[in-house]
C-alpha cells in the first residue's frame, strides 16, 4: 500500500497493551457473543467441557496467531498460506509420519510439525523479505503449492490418529495454544519484538536506525510459520484424519479475525491478544448460529456483514481517523 | 545478456510476452494437439473470461488497494442473472439490474474504504462473502436458470463470429483490452487513477477526490467481474455460486505475472492481458502434459512465484528513503 | 488602499487558543513574506489561506480580478477553483507522483484543458507544456520521462508549472525554494518578481530570512502563533526580523 507512512509516524504506544482502542468493538462483540452462547448451550461451558470447547476453538485461533507475526512487519505483510499450511502438516503427519512411517508417539509428530511449519515458513520469508516478492503474491504461491500438493497426497479423507492425539483435541487441548502463546510471549521479551514493531509502523527508520529490517522481517514468517505447524497439530487432533480440503477455510477466517482484533494491516500495531479475540468472536459467532440450525447461507452473511461492521466501528473510534491498513 | 535483463526490468510486460511466446513453443514441442485450432480457440476463450474479470482488479491494484469480491460478484451475477432470466424476465433487463448492482456494491466497497481509511483486502473480503450468502439465500442453495442462446454462443467453443473461426467474446477481448488500455492512458480519470495511486497525499493537493474515484474504480470492477459471470453462465450453461472461485487468485495472478505492482500508481492492463494468456497456457500445458488437477494446482503456484521474482521485485528499502 | 485593490483578505483569524486574531490584507502586484521560528504558527497560517485548515476563528475572502465583492473560501477545493493555488513543502510527500512522467506531474491539476471529446491530446498538452518549459527554464530533454529523472529544483519547476497553468490570481508558496539549487533559486526569484509585477499576489513561506527579505515587499513574522511584528520599508532587516521571530522588539 501506499504512503501511509506519515500518518503512522504518530504511533508512539507501541509498548503499551496491544491497542485497547483497537479491540473495543472485537473485545465487546466478546462478551455479547460469549453470553448468548452460555445462555443458548449451557452445558458447552461448564468446566468438565472446557476442553472441548478449547479443542474446538485451537484451530482458528493458533491460524489467526500464525497470521500475526506477518502482518506486524509491515509492508504489505500478509501470509495467506497458513491455512494450507495447516492442512499441509495435517496430511503428513497422518499419512506419513504415522501411516507410513510408523511413527506415531508425541515426540516425532510434533518435531514433523514444527519442521514443516518452519520450512515453509522461511520459505516464504525467503520470498517476502529476500527476493521481495509483495507478500500477498509470494504467499499465494505458496498457498497454491500447498494446497496442490496436500490434494495430491491425500486426495481424500483418510487415516486415523493415535489416541494421545485425539487427547490434544480434549482435555490436553490447551496445549498447543500454550505452546504458541509461550514462544510469542518469550519472544516479546526480547529485542527482536521491539524490533519487530519498528519495522513494521515504519521501516525507513528502522532501516535507517541500522536494524537488518530483512532478517526482522524474515523471521516474522518464520515464527508464523512454526506456529501454523503447531496449528496443523490443533486441527489434525480435532478432525481425527486427513483432509484436504480444510486447511484452506483456515486462511481467511484467520485474517478476518486479526482485522477484527484490531491489528493493523498496515504493520506495527496490534498484537496477540486482540488476534486472540478477534478468532473468539467468530469462533463463538459460529457456534451460536449453529446452535440456531441456521443453514450456513446465513453464517455466510451474518460473517461478511460483522467483518465490515467491526473494522469499520473501529476506524471511527479512532479520533485521528489515520488509514488503518 | 545484462543489457537484456535490464530492459525485462524496467518494462516488465515484454519479459510476460516473452513467457507467452516460449510457453506457446513449448507447448507444440511437447503436447499433441497443442497448435490445433481447437486448443488455441478453448485458451482464448478462458483467457477472455479471465482477462475480463481481470479488468477491474488492474484498475484496483493500479489505485493502490485490491479486490477480493470479484469472485464472489461473478458468482453472484452468475446466480442472479440465471434465476431471473430462467423465470421469464427480459434478459436485457437482467443484465440491465446486474449491472445496476454491481456497481452499487463495488461502489460501496470503494466508498467505505476510502472514507473511513479501511483495507479493502478487509471491506471487499467482507462485502463479498456477505453478498455470495445473501445470493445463496435468495435462492434457497440450489439457483437455477440459463442464460440465452446467443450468450452461450458468444463464449462456446463451437461458435463463431462472421467469418471468424472464433466465438464472439474472443474479439470482443481485444476490443475490449485496447479500450481499457486507451481509457488508462487518455483520459483524466486514468490519469488521475495512477496518480492516486504513485502518491495519495500528493493527489489531493492536485484536487483528486479519492473517495469518488475509490468508489468509481471498485464499481467498475465489480462491474466487470459481473460482466464475466454472466459469461460464465454462457459457458457452464448452468448458475453456480461458487463459479468465480478460482478468479479470487487468478486475476490478482495475472495483473502481477503482467507486470503491475501491487503497490499502484503503476502498470497497465496490456499486462493483463498477456498475464491472462500466460496463465491459461499454463493451465492448458499442465493438464496438457497429464498433471492431476491439484498437481496442477501447485505448479500454478510455484509458476507465479518464479515469474515475479524474475521480474515482479520490488526495490530495497534503501532506495525508497 | 481601497477595499476594491483587495484581493485576498485573512480577517480575525485566531490560529491557538488564547492567541490574538490577525487580519491581513493582500493586494494585487505584491509579494508578502511569511517568517518565524519552526512551528510558530506562519505554516498554519498559510494553510488557511490556501483553504486546507480551518482557522478556530475567523475566515479568508477572495474577490476575483474583476475586483468583485470578497467572498468567504470554504475549503481547499473551492480556493483552488477560485485562483488560489498553494505549493505545499516537501514535493516528495506532497508534490510529485513518482512513478508518472514530466509531463503527467505538469498536467495533473488541469487535464481537462488537455481534452478534445473527453480524450486527452498529447499534442495539446505538449504544447502547454512546452510554454512553461520556457518559462521556467525547466531542464528536461524527454518530458515523457518519469519525474524522478530529474533533480529537486526541476522538479520543483515542474510543480510551479502545475500551479501556474491554471492562471492563478493568488500563489501562496510554502518555502519553494528549499532544496533547491542555487541557479533554480535565482530563476525563481525572478519568476516570482515577474508573476508580481503582471499583477499576482504572491504569499511566500521562508525558512531563509534573507530570502524573505530580498522578495517581498512587506514580511509577517510570527511568534507563538499570532503575528509578532509586520515589516516593510526601511524597517524591512535582519535584525528586526530575528528579534520579531524571538517576540522581542528591535
Amino acid at each position: 500500500m501506499t504512503a501511509t507512512a506519515a500518518k503512522m509516524k504518530g504511533q508512539a504506544e507501541r509498548f503499551r497493551l496491544p491497542g485497547i482502542a483497537g479491540i473495543g468493538f472485537a473485545g465487546l462483540l466478546f462478551v455479547v457473543l460469549l453470553l448468548v452462547n452460555v445462555y443458548l448451550n449451557p452445558e458447552r461451558f461448564l468446566p468438565h467441557s472446557w476442553g472441548t470447547l478449547i479443542g474446538l476453538a485451537a484451530p482458528l485461533i493458533s491460524a489467526a496467531l500464525a497470521s500475526t507475526p506477518a502482518i506486524l512487519s509491515g509492508r504489505g505483510g500478509l501470509d495467506v498460506s497458513i491455512g494450507p499450511l495447516m492442512g499441509f502438516v495435517n496430511a503428513i503427519v497422518v499419512t506419513i509420519i504415522i501411516a507410513k512411517w510408523g511413527l506415531a508417539g508425541p515426540v516425532a509428530v510434533w518435531v514433523a510439525a514444527i519442521v514443516i511449519g518452519a520450512a515453509f515458513g522461511a520459505f516464504n520469508g525467503f520470498l517476502a523479505a529476500i527476493v521481495r516478492i509483495q507478500p500477498i503474491v509470494a504467499t499465494l504461491g505458496t498457498y497454491l503449492v500447498l494446497a496442490g500438493l496436500t490434494t495430491t497426497i491425500v486426495p481424500s479423507p483418510t487415516g486415523t490418529i493415535p489416541s494421545w492425539f485425539s487427547g490434544l483435541s480434549g482435555a490436553w487441548s490447551f496445549i498447543p495454544l500454550l505452546v504458541i502463546g509461550l514462544l510469542w510471549f518469550a519472544l516479546t521479551r526480547t529485542p527482536y519484538y521491539t524490533a519487530l514493531m519498528a519495522t513494521g509502523s515504519e521501516d525507513r527508520a528502522a532501516f535507517t536506525s541500522g536494524l537488518n529490517v530483512t532478517l526482522i522481517r524474515f523471521l516474522a514468517y518464520l515464527v508464523g510459520g512454526v506456529f501454523a505447524g503447531i496449528a496443523g497439530l490443533s486441527l489434525t487432533a480435532l478432525i481425527g484424519s486427513a483432509d484436504p480440503n480444510i486447511g484452506e477455510t483456515y486462511t481467511l477466517l484467520a485474517i478476518s479475525s486479526v482485522a477484527l482484533g484490531g491489528v493493523s494491516l498496515a504493520g506495527g500495531r496490534g498484537g496477540f491478544i486482540g488476534a486472540t479475540i478477534g478468532a473468539l468472536d467468530i469462533f463463538l459467532l459460529q457456534s451460536a448460529l449453529i446452535y440456531f440450525n441456521v443453514s450456513t447461507f446465513i453464517l455466510q452473511t451474518a460473517y461478511g456483514a460483522i467483518l465490515v461492521l467491526a473494522v469499520a466501528s473501529t476506524a471511527m473510534q479512532k479520533s485521528s481517523g489515520g488509514r488503518d491498513l | 545478456m545484462g543489457s537484456m535483463i535490464a530492459i525485462l526490468r524496467r518494462q516488465p510486460i515484454l519479459g510476460a510476452v516473452l513467457i507467452a511466446v516460449l510457453l506457446y513453443f513449448f507447448g507444440l514441442a511437447s503436447i499433441d494437439g497443442f497448435g490445433s485450432t481447437f486448443t488455441l480457440r478453448s485458451m482464448l476463450i478462458l483467457a477472455a473470461l479471465l482477462g475480463i474479470a481481470s479488468v477491474g482488479q488492474t484498475l484496483v491494484i493500479i489505485l493502490g488497494g485490491i479486490d477480493l469480491s470479484i469472485p464472489f460478484i461473478v458468482g453472484f451475477a452468475n446466480v442472479v442473472a440465471a434465476q431471473l432470466y430462467g423465470n421469464g424476465m427480459n434478459f436485457a433487463l437482467v443484465c440491465l439490474i446486474v449491472a445496476v448492482l454491481a456497481l452499487a456494491i463495488g461502489a460501496f466497497n470503494g466508498a467505505l474504504s476510502a472514507r473511513l481509511g479501511l483495507h479493502p483486502l478487509i471491506v471487499t473480503l467482507g462485502v463479498g462473502t456477505f453478498v455470495q450468502g445473501a445470493v445463496l439465500l435468495w435462492t434457497a442453495g440450489f439457483p437455477s436458470g440459463s442464460a440465452p442462446q446467443y450468450i452461450s454462443n458468444f463464449v462456446s467453443i463451437g461458435g463463431s463470429i462472421g467469418p471468424l473461426p472464433f466465438p464472439g467474446v474472443v474479439p470482443a477481448f481485444l476490443v475490449m483490452t485496447l479500450a481499457v488500455a486507451f481509457f488508462l492512458a487518455r483520459t483524466p480519470f486514468g490519469r488521475r487513477l495512477y496518480a492516486l495511486g504513485s502518491n495519495p497525499p500528493a493527489a489531493r493537493y492536485a484536487l483528486i477526490d479519492p473517495v469518488w474515484m475509490w468508489a468509481a474504480t471498485f464499481a467498475l470492477s465489480a462491474l466487470f467481474a459481473a460482466i464475466a459471470g454472466v459469461l460464465l453462465l454462457g459457458f457452464t450453461g448452468s448458475a453456480y455460486a461458487d463459479v468465480g472461485k478460482p478468479y479470487l487468485f487468478q486475476t490478482i495472478a495475472a495483473v502481477v505475472v503482467g507486470g503491475t505492482a501491487l503497490v499502484g500508481g503503476r502498470g497497465s492492463y496490456l499486462g493483463t492481458f498477456v498475464g491472462a494468456i500466460v496463465l491459461t497456457e499454463i493451465n492448458t500445458l499442465l493438464i496438457g502434459l497429464g498433471f492431476q488437477p491439484s498437481a496442477v494446482q501447485a505448479a500454478l503456484g510455484a509458476v507465479i512465484i518464479l515469474l515475479v521474482s524474475l521480474y515482479g521485485r520490488e526495490a530495497h528499502l534503501r532506495e525508497q528513503i | 488602499m481601497r477595499e476594491t485593490d483587495c484581493c485576498l483578505e485573512a480577517e480575525g483569524i485566531v490560529l491557538k487558543a488564547g492567541r490574538a486574531p490577525l487580519t491581513v490584507r493582500f493586494r494585487p502586484g505584491e509579494i508578502v513574506g511569511l517568517a518565524g521560528l519552526d512551528g510558530h504558527g506562519q505554516e498554519v497560517f498559510l494553510e488557511v489561506l490556501a483553504g486546507w485548515r480551518r482557522p478556530l476563528a475567523g475566515e479568508v475572502r477572495h474577490s476575483g480580478r474583476a475586483g468583485d465583492a470578497p467572498r468567504p473560501i470554504r475549503n481547499f477545493r473551492d480556493a483552488m477553483r477560485r485562483g488560489v493555488a498553494y505549493l505545499p513543502r516537501d514535493r516528495r510527500r506532497t508534490g510529485i507522483f513518482p512513478a508518472l512522467s514530466i509531463l503527467d506531474n505538469f498536467a495533473i491539476a488541469s487535464l481537462n484543458r488537455d481534452t478534445r471529446i473527453g480524450f486527452i491530446s498529447p499534442r495539446i498538452r505538449r504544447e502547454r507544456y512546452s510554454r512553461f518549459k520556457d518559462l521556467l527554464s525547466i531542464v528536461a530533454d524527454d518530458p515523457r520521462r518519469t519525474i524522478t529523472t530529474l533533480s529537486g529544483g526541476n522538479q520543483q519547476k515542474v510543480l510551479l508549472a502545475r500551479l501556474l497553468v491554471r492562471e492563478p490570481d493568488v500563489l501562496l508558496l510554502n518555502d519553494p525554494t528549499r532544496g533547491v539549487d542555487v541557479a533554480t533559486r535565482q530563476l525563481l526569484y525572478g519568476v516570482f518578481k515577474d508573476l508580481a509585477s503582471k499583477g499576482m499576489t504572491i504569499v511566500i513561506l521562508s525558512s531563509e530570512i534573507e530570502e524573505a527579505i530580498f522578495l517581498s515587499s512587506r514580511v509577517l513574522v510570527f511568534r507563538d502563533s499570532t503575528l509578532s511584528a509586520e515589516l516593510s520599508g526601511v524597517e524591512l532587516d535582519n535584525d528586526r526580523v530575528i528579534s520579531a521571530m524571538f517576540g522581542r522588539a528591535a
